[in-house]
């Protein structure tokens, strides 16, 4: 069949059997076509090609259908970022649609704060409640009265809060999220003058050194990377890539590493120094790459005179021989490739560690080459320093100067309590939250205007990172609305229609699916000659513009004015005697940063390192806890500066005897029955640094004590594996 | 009854880095029932793969190791000849079957599974709607009292030989992904007809580093593993 009748055919099949009785007739589905050699047959029913946004990697997935109910997600096999493949996240979206606890329609609350006690109200009533109130800012004459919450956005969403804000007239707009990439960004910025996240060229490295950047659980784009990481290992005939990872917790990615070394937190920097002190005293770098950056070994080496060996060795606290040896490898095997991620960056002195990998890179001619590190063209640029924005909003929010908040996401559960938020934001009169589960800010909201599911919605999603060449991802509603929810973005812009006068004005759009196909338009520059219409069925049919016109990020090129990196030492919350341990707190690979809890899959996915499902855990070093008498799944405190959690504890030989981790995501007050009371969230341990603008999530002490020898701990697994390691032979 | 196909899986632990995308993609594609914390500590969690973690060494010189292990549809199955009823038979592409209509819960073969691979359904499982719409109509809602396992994905299988057979050809290498393998980020996980010596599975299970599942009992199982790495390994 034609690829045109095969798409006709389906359009009309499709709008008629799903989309029966839909509002816009806009809204027709285009389905996925499979090309007959592309070699997978993933099952009959009708596929949908749209975009995962649980998490901000972005991959492409394809719906399968039937019956007008999506069935099942699979990767879209031609979206550049993740080609066909999917982590545990992008395959429960589904249940995002069918969570039974969905908000199906608008609410208003009746009872005290948080308690949960709401009344069904119209869609009418809803905007009319938040336009009246921001009517009343307008009348009063203090716009800046109004703030916009969100996770980061990108693409027309982003362009749209933004107008909305800007013509309001209120500066208080702030997309923060807990892992974001801003750190990276300002390294970046400060090394080569410009904020653009690295693109890994995993596939085609021979030595991948690692600094907490857990690529195959969370970091950047973990699809992408994992199926790099395939390639780097097995991939090619005669060479297995070799990976080294330093970090003072084995995380996901950390146990597919063939060596280990448990750095001391916060010393990564100093020792990423180390290394590149060593290959310079050893001219093992690579000359033509220092002068194409304009840097001088000599100079260098004098400037890194510091970071000698037995010093990197007693910082780090790993052996002076390790060190040496990482250092001739990772110099001596060419291309080599070296990460810096989150574990790193949140630490006191994060950006400037960040920046010393960054050199490791220049050292050994990895910029701009096969096998090292490229500018990523997914979000050249983004926030760099939303924390900052947020702590500004914090204290608008104290001096009781917003009287509404508007909020996407739940910051009630993902910012931390010890930047005041929660406090803060109790004072503001009137919260509109858009969730489409009543979270935990949901709970504490006055109004409630649900969102659709992502495989309800229409949009843009465009990866943080991940990509050489800038692509946009597509969403297009899989299936008819089930409840009688609104997107976002078309809430916005009948609110603007309703204050009428230059909010109408700015936002005439009649909906969102007309000023996204207008952008969409924009980016893909076509001519005068083509026929939209028919491009957009076939951008919706393949998934997104994965070919577009905008140029591609220069190389990198370290910046003539930036010093040589020199992080500072490591500050934590907390003095050592009281609180003897560091405490780490790592998004779950099921979980990300709380976005994966309400579903049941997740849920009941064993933890791949701990195989514990449905709760939270701390990880304590064998040793230690032996020392404090505890055992498997004994009840534990964790008490920090900031705060006191109980949780059972798993006993972890991954892990350095002086730290204790504890996963991110669960511990929600609400997210539907799934989420609600699993587990704790280990933000409420998480101190802050001093008056630091800077969001050191793990640069705080703890200490720990046994409670009991229950902690209702279930895991799926036995602790050590259910067969002998020895009888299967790994 | 022969058959040009012996389907079978190559599983590269070089390549698995544990993610736990297979496990999820599998749960949804065979309606695998949401089990509960409480079903879950009683040991009777109902997913057809897990993955098995195992730590290798001490701190600081300590390894963790990921073991995918699904029904590794043995050739010689101790599970097979124990049922009473014949719900576990072997069919001629060298699948292990389960009939689940016919499957009386005695619990034999999951008793004389050395890889612990089938699960029984010691509840019935429920889908608060509208979250039953997520279930998949190409596969049976399992009830009570039955045992259940991983078929690799047959009713994908038999799509692919009805798409062959209207076509007139065989089944193409790679046409047919179980949802384990069609997710899996770093591609461990191969499927394919082991005996056309040809196919991708064919040639990557005469690799160097293969072995199979607790080979010394004598199951001849369909699956093969390649070893994973470590320093040792260069
Ligand atoms: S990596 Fe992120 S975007 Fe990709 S499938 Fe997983 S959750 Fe979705
Ligand atoms: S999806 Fe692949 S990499 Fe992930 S656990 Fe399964 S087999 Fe391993």
């Amino acid at each position: 069949m034609k690829r045109r009748t095969f798409l006709q055919l389906g359009t009309v099949i499709a709008a008629g059997a799903v989309l029966d009785g839909c509002r816009s007739k806009n809204e027709q589905l285009i389905p996925y076509l499979i090309p007959p050699d592309e070699g997978i047959t993933p099952g009959k029913g009708t596929y949908y090609a749209s975009s995962c946004n649980a998490c901000p990697a972005g991959c492409g997935i394809l719906v399968r259908v039937s019956e007008g109910r999506a069935k099942k997600i699979e990767g879209n096999p031609e979206h550049p970022i993740n080609r066909g493949k999917l982590c545990a996240r992008g395959q429960a979206v589904v249940q995002e649609l069918y969570h039974p606890d969905r908000v199906p329609h608008p609410l208003k609350r009746n009872g005290p704060r948080g308690s949960g006690a709401f009344t069904r109200i119209s869609w009418q009533e809803g905007i009319g409640l938040l336009t009246d109130r921001l009517k009343a800012l307008q009348r009063e004459q203090s716009t800046n009265g109004l703030a916009l919450l969100t996770p980061h956005l990108r693409g027309t969403l982003a362009e749209l809060t933004g107008r909305f804000m800007r013509t309001f007239g209120s500066t208080n707009h702030v997309s923060y999220e807990l892992l974001t990439p801003d750190l990276l960004r300002i390294a970046a910025r400060r090394s080569f003058g410009q904020p653009t996240l690295p693109y890994y060229d995993i596939a085609e490295t021979r030595y991948l050194l690692s600094f907490g950047a857990d690529f195959v659980d969370s970091h950047l784009s973990p699809v992408k990377y994992g199926s790099a990481f395939g390639e780097m290992r097995q991939g090619r005939d005669t060479v297995r890539g070799h990976f080294t990872y330093v970090g003072g917790r084995m995380s996901l990615t950390a146990a597919s590493a063939d060596r280990w070394m448990p750095a001391k937190p916060g010393s990564e920097g100093t020792l990423a120094l180390g290394i590149a002190r060593l290959i310079l005293a050893e001219s093992l770098y690579d000359s033509g790459a220092l002068a194409m950056n304009g840097l001088e070994a000599k100079k260098l080496l004098a400037a890194l005179d510091r970071y000698d060996l037995p010093r990197v060795a007693q910082l780090s606290g790993l052996p002076q021989g390790a060190i040496a040896e990482v250092a001739r490898e990772f110099a001596s095997t060419r291309p080599a490739l070296a990460l810096a991620g989150e574990m790193v960056a949140f630490q006191s002195n994060g950006p400037e560690s960040v920046r010393a990998v960054h050199l490791l890179n220049l050292l050994v001619g990895s910029l701009n080459r096969p096998g090292g590190i490229y500018p990523d063209a997914g979000s050249p640029s983004g926030p760099e320093n939303s924390f900052a924005e947020l702590i500004a909003l914090i204290e608008t929010m104290r001096g009781g100067h917003v009287k509404v908040a508007m909020i996407h996401g739940d910051p009630l559960y993902s910012v931390p309590p010890a930047t005041g938020f929660h406090d803060a934001l109790a004072k503001v009169p009137f919260i509109v939250s858009f969730s489409s589960l009543l979270d935990d800010t949901a709970l504490h909201a006055d109004l409630v205007l649900p969102d659709h599911a992502a495989l309800e919605s229409w949009g843009d999603v465009i990866p943080v990172a991940g990509t050489r060449e800038p692509l946009v991802g597509l969403m297009q509603p899989v299936v008819e609305p089930l409840f009688d929810t609104r997107q976002f973005p078309e809430v916005l812009l009948a609110t603007a229609h309703e204050l009428g006068g230059r909010m109408a004005a700015a936002l005439p759009d009649e909906s969102y699916l007309e000023l996204l196909k207008g952008a969409v338009r924009k980016q893909a520059g076509f001519g005068a000659g083509v026929d939209f219409e028919a491009a957009w069925v076939d951008l919706l049919q393949h998934g997104g513009l994965f070919k577009t016109k905008s140029v591609q990020p220069t190389g990198y090129r370290w910046s003539s004015d930036a010093p040589p990196p020199l992080p500072e030492d490591p500050d934590f919350a907390g003095d050592q005697k009281t609180y003897p341990f560091h405490l780490i707190a790592y998004p779950a690979t099921a979980f990300y940063d709380g976005r994966g809890a309400p579903y049941p899959w997740l849920q009941q996915l064993p933890d791949p390192m701990t195989t514990v499902v449905w709760g939270s855990w701390v990880e304590i070093n064998p040793e230690t806890a032996a020392e404090h008498g505890i055992g498997f799944g004994d009840l534990v405190e964790v008490s920090s500066p900031q705060g006191t959690l109980r949780l059972p504890a798993v006993v972890y030989p991954g892990i350095r005897p002086d730290m204790v981790a504890i996963p991110l995501g669960q511990g929600h007050r609400g997210m539907g029955r799934y989420a609600q009371g699993q587990g704790v969230n280990p933000l409420a341990l998480v101190a802050r640094q001093g008056t630091k603008q800077q969001p050191a999530w793990n640069a705080t002490r703890v200490r720990i004590t046994r409670i009991s020898g229950n902690g209702e701990l279930v895991t799926a697994g036995h602790p050590q594996g259910s067969l002998r390691s020895e009888l299967v032979e790994i | 009854m022969t058959s040009q196909y012996r389907w079978g899986m190559v599983v590269d632990l070089d390549r698995c880095t544990g993610c736990g995308a297979c496990v999820v993609a599998c749960q949804a594609e065979n309606n695998v029932a949401i089990c509960g914390k409480k079903e879950i500590s009683e040991g009777r969690n109902m997913h057809w793969l897990r993955i098995e973690r195992f730590w290798v060494g001490q701190y600081p010189d300590v390894r963790a190791r990921f073991l995918p292990v699904l029904c590794q549809h043995c050739h010689d199955a101790p599970c097979e000849p124990v049922c009473p009823v014949y719900a576990s038979y072997h069919n001629p592409d060298g699948l292990n079957g389960q009939v689940y209509n016919r499957c009386v819960g005695t619990r034999y073969c999951g008793n004389n599974c050395p890889y612990a691979v089938r699960v029984f359904n010691f509840y019935n499982h429920e889908w608060p709607n509208p979250l039953d719409n997520q279930l998949s109509p190409d596969m049976t809602v399992r009830t009570r009292g039955v045992m259940e396992k991983c078929t690799f994905c047959i009713q994908r299988i038999r799509r692919a030989k009805e798409d062959a057979k209207s076509e007139n050809r065989t089944i193409r290498d790679g046409e047919i992904q179980p949802a384990c393998a069609q997710t899996c980020p770093t591609d461990a996980l191969v499927f394919g007809n082991m005996a056309d010596p040809r196919s991708r599975v064919a040639i990557l299970s005469r690799s160097p580093r293969r072995f199979r599942l607790l080979e010394h009992l004598g199951t001849h199982p369909s699956i093969c593993y390649l070893k994973g790495g470590g320093r040792e390994h260069v």
